[in-house]
């Protein structure tokens, strides 16, 4: 194997899947990036058997071949080099030379075929979907997922593909967040995916908005692929709670108010809350939030703002971090709020938003002691 | 206007295991002038005080008892008094709370006490209001403490060495402001808190034995020497500078209970009564201090002083003995799988505290809400809660062994001492019930 390849390209090529290769593993193929010459260029290649992206890059091929060489080396070489040709070339299997200009690096690689095989999906069964409303569910969704070990389901985003919809789903059992977008339907049949965040922070990062996407899914694995691009992940297996359920349809309170000054009260009174709880009071009463907080041993705060509110008045409990996370994806100048009792999921929604998406998050209070 | 010198005391109980030994012990430990507090002959364990007559052997807390015996044959062992020294050390503790509310707890037997601002109340010297301070703990629990005074905490602490009865001192040595480097002087650099055996030998490579030895270099120097953070605080160290705070309100953050067997446990089912064990003392410990824990961690010393440890943390604090042992038994269990060799050490660790009465976060998905598949059972239900508190209460009022899981019946049993070493037991027999 023998090509030539700028060095821009080739540290395009290596940030693009050094995401995939993992820190520390027990296989030592898996701290190796797959070099594969193809008829434009060269593939990139990396995997840490949960997810794994591949990339093409445009060289100058001489030579055909394909070897594994230590991704993080490369890396750290690649971003060293002065800005010349890259001339790459691999004598026997494991024996890799890299010069540029007049720097010579040997690399000790491994064999091809002790990397991985990707994992297979059906590609002619696939959906396609614009990369940039893919993205837009993501955002804002998957900072929702649950990082807690306890419950694996819920650190996946559930993702609904309809023929006229699809819609992303996540939870950490507490705070729940949902997007759904109208698709044009694409012919592949309906599913419930449970995506790892991990992949879908790699989608978000390496597809740009306007390309369109072929998805599919294998037994476990779901593939995402454009012309040059694609990343691969595992799936979480196991239902996914019933979150319809959970979501309230009664809530008769509501009250409409400014995100920025509505963030700006949470965030000064979060430096009085526990550390612990993040625990703050919101009393709401006709045209006026209240806010409130007591911590033993630390102090209290209190602040107001007006609000659109003319509910019966309503004292409740809240982790401040939750709403002020909730707050930060909100589209909107104002979001609207519903309740229904102190101890009932409240609901938070753009207020005002003409997009053809549907967007709400939902958050369980906190018990109030007193 | 000046700040006036700080006024740090730093309050040690003298030999704090053998004299609480000795109290709970007249007749017995009381008598022994050699005495080993931390574990019987027999036992595995580590020495966790002796008395000044069985350090001149060469005995050192930390010291298998094996060795210690070994050195020191006539010496009379016994198990860790564990209540009584947290009794005694809350006492101390109170006492020293009268003279300042600025006391912060090092360790079970050492206390550090701000008297910044008490200059007009205290109108005298300072080793003068240290000796007061002396009196009145003596008075008060019997038991005799050395205090060093200095301008921060590590010149009060390398004062109390000098202090100390064992070292010759009176018991009280104050260093006056101005007059710390000189002090100083006289130390060799391992004398040092925080200088370890590694970083002294380290140090004497270099030529690095005393005080003034490091005096000689400059910061730059000593950075060069021993990188950035080392080098500067042996620089400041050397010089008698240190503006730690006193901080009275030390958070804790985490508390274990772990025992070293007698001999190797090999089997699972013995483990996993030991761990049983273990877990409910140390959740009963969490809830004496009324905390609950949201990590657990379970640390397995194999028969080969190979240690490992794993961990879970829990969506939500628990404080039930079973909610502990659940989890604890599902690590330990993980522990075994990667290597399953003879057992010396079992521990169990809770940390990630928060206050038991903490407000409740409500969840979206409680019990069958959760819907498809029958959701994961909760780990710690309220009826766990209250069970537990309920043998808490029986507990205190008729003893420990009241009541006890039924695995935990009819077999021989160990006490484990606090943290460091283990005490084993004379069979129990029958448990009363």
């Amino acid at each position: 194997m023998r090509f030539t390849i700028s060095r821009e390209k080739l540290q395009e090529g290596l940030s693009a899947v050094a995401a995939s290769i993992p820190a520390k593993t027990t296989l030592p193929v898996l701290a190796n990036i797959l070099l594969e010459t193809t008829e434009r260029g060269i593939r990139l290649s990396g995997t840490d058997l949960d997810i794994a992206v591949s990339t093409e890059v445009a060289a100058d091929v001489e030579t055909p071949g394909a070897i594994t060489i230590p991704a993080k080396k490369l890396q750290e070489i690649a971003r060293e080099l002065p800005p010349s040709p890259v001339k790459i070339a691999a004598a026997g299997e494991q024996r890799v030379t890299l010069e540029c200009g007049r720097s010579r690096f040997k690399l000790l690689g491994l064999p091809k075929d002790e990397f991985p095989a990707f994992p297979a999906v059906k590609f002619e069964e696939s959906w396609r979907i614009k990369s940039g409303d893919l993205q837009k569910l993501i955002q804002h969704t998957s900072f929702a997922v649950s990082t807690e070990e306890s419950r694996p389901i819920l650190n996946g985003v559930l993702w609904e593909l309809r023929a006229e919809r699809m819609r992303m789903v996540a939870t950490n059992g507490h705070r729940l967040a949902r997007m759904e977008l109208p698709i044009s339907s694409s012919g592949a049949p309906a599913g419930d995916l449970i995506v790892p965040p991990k992949a879908l922070d790699q989608i978000r990062r390496l597809f740009p908005a306007e390309e369109e996407l072929e998805i599919a899914r294998g037994d476990n694995h779901l593939g995402f692929r454009s012309p040059f691009t694609a990343v691969y992940t595992r799936l979480i297996e196991g239902p996914y709670p019933n979150y319809e359920q959970v979501i309230p349809k009664d809530n008769d309170k509501y009250a409409i108010a400014d995100k920025g000054s509505l963030t700006s009260a949470l965030k000064r009174m979060s430096v009085i809350a526990s550390d612990q709880t993040h625990r703050i009071r919101l009393s709401f009463n006709a045209g006026m939030l209240k806010f409130s907080v007591q911590t033993p041993d630390l102090g209290e705060a209190a602040d107001e703002l007006p609000i659109r509110y003319d509910g019966d008045p309503l004292d409740i409990g809240f982790n401040a971090s939750y709403l002020l996370e909730i707050l930060r994806y909100m589209p909107t100048e104002e979001v609207r709020l519903t309740f229904k009792a102190p101890e009932r999921a409240a609901t938070v929604e753009p207020e005002g938003w003409s997009d053809p998406a549907k967007y709400l998050a939902l958050v369980m209070p906190l018990r109030l002691m007193d | 206007m000046t700040t006036p010198p700080r006024r740090i005391l730093l309050v040690d109980a003298d030999a704090f295991f053998v004299a609480v030994a000795r109290q709970v012990d007249p007749e017995g430990a009381g008598k022994a002038t050699l005495l080993i507090v931390g574990g019987s002959a027999q036992s595995r364990g580590v020495v966790c005080s002796a008395s000044y007559e069985v350090r001149k052997f060469g005995v050192r807390s930390g010291m298998p008892i094996q060795r210690a015996i070994r050195l020191c044959p006539q010496a009379t062992c016994v198990p860790v008094p564990r209540h009584a020294c947290s009794d005694r050390s809350r006492a101390i503790a109170a006492v020293l709370q009268r003279w300042t509310p600025v006391v912060q707890a090092s360790s079970i037997d050492e206390w550090y006490l701000d008297l910044g601002g008490t200059e007009a109340l205290y109108d005298e010297p300072l080793a003068a209001t240290a000796r007061r301070i002396r009196d009145a703990v003596r008075e008060a629990t019997g038991l005799s403490v050395s205090i060093g005074c200095g301008t921060n905490k590590l010149v009060a602490k390398v004062a109390v060495e000098v202090a100390k009865p064992g070292a010759g001192g009176d018991g009280v040595h104050a260093v006056p402001p101005g007059a710390e480097v000189e002090f100083m002087r006289r130390f060799e650099l391992r004398d040092l808190p925080f200088v370890g055996p590694r970083l002294a030998e380290r140090l004497a490579r270099n030529g690095l034995r005393t005080v003034p030895d490091a005096l000689a270099w400059d910061e730059p120097a000593l950075v060069g020497l021993l990188g950035e953070r080392t080098g500067r605080w042996i620089h400041a160290w050397v010089r008698g500078i240190d503006d730690r705070p006193v901080a009275s309100r030390d958070v804790q953050k985490g508390m274990s209970r772990e025992d070293t067997f007698p001999r190797d446990l090999h089997t699972e089912e013995e483990l996993e009564r030991e761990l049983l064990r273990l877990s409910g003392k140390v959740a009963a410990d969490l809830r004496g201090d009324g905390l609950r824990a949201r990590t657990i961690t379970v640390k397995v010393r194999d028969a080969d002083f190979v240690t490992r440890q794993a961990a879970r943390t829990l969506d939500t604090a628990v404080e039930s003995d079973r909610a502990v042992a659940t989890v604890a038994r599902e690590l330990l269990r993980r522990l075994r799988k990667t290597r399953r060799v003879g057992v010396r050490l079992l521990g169990v660790a809770l940390s990630g505290f928060g206050e038991a009465a903490a407000p409740d976060q409500l969840a979206l998905f409680d019990g069958e809400a959760a819907g498809g598949e029958a959701p994961e059972p909760p780990v710690e239900t309220e009826r766990d809660r209250r069970l537990s508190h309920t043998l808490d209460a029986l507990r205190g009022r008729f003893g420990r062994d009241v009541i006890m899981p039924a695995a935990l019946r009819e077999r021989p049993s160990r006490e484990p001492g606090a943290h460091r070493s283990s005490v084993p037991r004379v069979p129990r027999g029958e448990g009363p019930e």
